[in-house]
Formats: C-alpha cells, sequence, structure tokens
C-alpha cells in the first residue's frame, strides 16, 4: 500500500471547512469583546431595549422597552402579585426572580402598585402573570443582546 | 371606583393582549426584515389564540 493515498480518492473531493479559523482572534480582543458584551447585557436587563440601543439595533430596542412598559403597565394596573425578596415558598421566590427581569422596571411596577396587589380576583391573578412575563421577556431579550455582541447572534 | 390606572380586563381581553405582546417581541427579536417580522408576528399570534381557545376548550369538561 502507498504511503501517500490521493486526496481525491480519500474525502471524494469534497471541500471542508476548517473546524478552527485560520486567524483565531487574539486572546486580548475576546476578553475586551467578551467584557462589552457583558456590559451590555446587564445594560439591556437593568432598562430594556438599551442593550439593543448600544448596538445600534433601534427597532428591537424600541420595541423591547415598549413591549416590557406595556406588561409592567398592565400588570401593576391590573393589580397584579409583585414578589418580594422574602418569599415564602419555591413558587414565590421562582416569581421574585421571573418579577426582577424586568430590571429597572420592577421599581416601576411597585410604584403603579401603591395599593398592593389584588389577587382575590382572576383580574389580579391575569396581572401577576403579565408582570412575570415582562420580566421573563426582558431576559430574553438582555440575553439576545448579549448573544449578538457576542458575535454569536445577527 | 377604580383608580385611572387600574385595568379590568376579561381572560380573553388579557389573552389577546399577551399573545400580541409577546408575538411582536418574539418577531423583531428572532427575524430579520420586515417581511418575515410581519409573517412571524402574524402566524405566532394566531397560533397563541387558536391553541389557547383550543386548551380552554379542552379543558371545559373538567370543570363541569
Amino acid at each position: 500500500m502507498p504511503d501517500e493515498v490521493p486526496i481525491a480518492e480519500t474525502i471524494n473531493a469534497i471541500p471542508v471547512a476548517p473546524a478552527v479559523s485560520p486567524y483565531p482572534e487574539p486572546t486580548q480582543d475576546r476578553h475586551r469583546r467578551d467584557a462589552l458584551a457583558l456590559t451590555i447585557g446587564a445594560a439591556a436587563w437593568f432598562l430594556p431595549g438599551l442593550g439593543h440601543a448600544f448596538l445600534k439595533m433601534w427597532g428591537r430596542a424600541l420595541v423591547c422597552f415598549s413591549t416590557v412598559l406595556l406588561l409592567v403597565i398592565l400588570g401593576a394596573g391590573m393589580r397584579g402579585n409583585i414578589f418580594s425578596r422574602n418569599g415564602e415558598d419555591a413558587f414565590a421566590k421562582l416569581g421574585y426572580v421571573a418579577d426582577l427581569g424586568a430590571g429597572s422596571f420592577y421599581f416601576v411596577a411597585k410604584a403603579l402598585e401603591p395599593a398592593g396587589p389584588d389577587v382575590s380576583h382572576a383580574n389580579g391573578d391575569y396581572g401577576t402573570r403579565l408582570l412575570a412575563t415582562a420580566g421573563v421577556l426582558n431576559m430574553l431579550a438582555a440575553l439576545h443582546a448579549y448573544e449578538v455582541a457576542r458575535a454569536r447572534k445577527a | 371606583m377604580m383608580p385611572p390606572h387600574e385595568f379590568k380586563l376579561t381572560h380573553f381581553q388579557a389573552m389577546v393582549i399577551f399573545a400580541l405582546v409577546i408575538s411582536i417581541a418574539f418577531g423583531f427579536l428572532s427575524r430579520r426584515g420586515a417581511y418575515k417580522r410581519a409573517k412571524y408576528i402574524f402566524w405566532s399570534f394566531i397560533l397563541f389564540l387558536l391553541i389557547g381557545v383550543g386548551i380552554g376548550w379542552a379543558m371545559y369538561p373538567f370543570s363541569h
């Protein structure tokens, strides 16, 4: 058997992309980009839409800001439950994490609800869901902004 | 009397608003270009409503 087998016979001459880029990014640049991505992700969490605004994605920034704000206004207006840190059970703790996902809008929701929650009616229960949705949606948007900043997503 | 910023919505109204807002947000986050976004938003909204109403119908016998 010959030592050198022609390439065309072994892989049917199909070009295969290299697994690793031939031009690896310098470590320092990668660390800087990761730090910037983390900052953008944190900004996107703190103020909905801010992360996308930093990335000059104006449409997404506007939609993130307005949808999270609308859900918070509706949820608080329906007197939904805004969970606090001192949750008694696992659901309350999970609800707190979801509500906190709205970033600074968590405090906006508290300010919009001076009379406190009223979940004795179905309306308040729907409001609780809308507030949690606002938080989870903002977390998703923040993750998206982070991924875009890391150049993993378009 | 309700405060000026307090809302009273029926279950269906809350579901429609939820479906619309989430569809718009998902459409803008996951698609690029006006046409693709509009198509995604439309189908997502319709499916949210259909599945919501479908689950409501499926649960109806258990409430009686």
